[in-house]
């Protein structure tokens, strides 16, 4: 969050805007901290029903889409990293990320269509993955689950989840959110065993990034 | 596997509307219907629907904007001289997904996905409206003429 901010000042125009968004059914009281402690003054949005993630067909965070002037997507889907990260348990350091996304995105607000990190219409929509009906319906299953959460309706709340999880095993997102809430955690063994057997059947939790 | 049980379900218990009601989720917003008809089926009064999803009963059909579905002799329901519109019937007709809890009268429902195709497949990028932070309400077509970077993250 707050390479984004600094990546909003520096590029300082009017006409471009971050639509940054949450998907965190743990809502304000998780985010807002975050959002917070970066000093975002981009747009922030606390999405606790994953809406831009079922909008955009986005299976994981972070995911991203850039949208020009005229609504139109001119990239879409790819692991949105500003900038390289490491994380380090004391013995092991494990780097993510990149350093040509925010180069390209600031390459794209100054050059426009002229830009050439930006995709043809038909590259767009092959980019734009898949939503099948199962997959709306867990949309509706996770929010129903949401909705007995907030509640307090607890065994109903898991059980939508559950639901939502089943009918749509590829949304990391419906994965995660819900492993956050056990003592391993969204990044454990489970969700590394997860992520090797997702791979091994050559889906990609994130799309190449292509750039 | 329940480490943070007070972070699962951090909430008390309280009612999900006022008894009778019925609960309706769509595109994030919830609305509490004071009446509607039989359990299995979501009847709604045909001016509640506008109040849902945005469409309208018209002589011509069920419509929103320009899209207007044909009337089905599926979507009227008299119950005890009383006219209902079945929802769920409709959304069955047009292949919007929905998971109900009929036990608890809350139903969810999914995009449409001929609205969702009509914008994705052209890769226009969908209409949404959420309320940011500060409380205003966000919507993409706010945006017509900047350019945006829409990017998700997560605390977990």
């Amino acid at each position: 969050m707050p390479v984004w901010q600094r990546i909003y000042e520096e590029i300082d125009n009017p006409d471009f805007v971050i639509i940054c968004a949450a998907q965190d059914t743990g809502g304000e009281a998780v985010a807002g901290p975050i959002f917070d402690a970066a000093g975002a003054t981009y747009i922030q949005i606390v999405d606790e029903n994953h809406r831009i993630s079922s909008l955009f067909n986005f299976v994981n965070v972070p995911s991203s889409a850039w949208i020009d002037e005229t609504g139109r997507i001119v990239r879409i889907d790819e692991g949105t990293y500003s900038q390289i990260h490491a994380i380090s348990d004391g013995q092991e350091t494990i780097t993510f990320g990149n350093d040509v996304y925010t180069p390209a995105l600031k390459d794209w607000i100054e050059n426009g269509e002229n830009s050439p990190y930006i995709n043809a219409p038909e590259q767009v929509s092959e980019n734009i993955r898949t939503h099948s009906k199962e997959q709306l319906k867990a949309d509706a299953a996770f929010c129903l689950g949401n909705f007995f959460r907030v509640h307090g309706h607890n065994d109903l709340a898991d059980h939508y989840w559950a639901l939502a999880q089943t009918l749509n095993p590829e949304s990391i997102n419906f994965f995660r959110q819900n492993l956050t809430l056990t003592e391993e955690g969204s990044a454990g063994n489970t969700f590394r065993q997860r992520i090797s057997e997702y791979i091994s059947q050559g889906k990609d939790y994130y799309r190449p990034l292509d750039i | 596997m329940m480490a943070f049980p007070q972070l699962r379900h951090p909430f008390t218990t309280s009612a999900l509307h006022p008894p009778g009601s019925t609960s309706v989720l769509y595109q994030g917003k919830t609305l509490t219907l004071s009446t509607t008809g039989a359990d299995d089926e979501l009847l709604i009064r045909a001016e509640d629907l506008t109040r849902i999803n945005g469409f309208e009963v018209k002589a011509e059909g069920v419509c929103l904007g320009d899209l207007c579905i044909p009337l089905q002799d599926t979507f009227n329901v008299t119950l005890a001289d009383q006219n209902w519109f079945n929802l769920s019937a409709f959304a069955r007709f047009i292949g919007q997904p929905f998971v109900a809890d009929t036990q608890n009268r809350v139903w969810s429902f999914a995009e449409i996905p001929a609205k969702r195709e009509s914008t994705l497949s052209a890769a226009m990028a969908p209409e949404f409206e959420l309320t940011d932070r500060k409380g205003a309400v966000i919507r993409m077509s706010d945006f017509k003429g900047k350019k945006a970077l829409i990017v998700t993250w997560s605390s977990w």
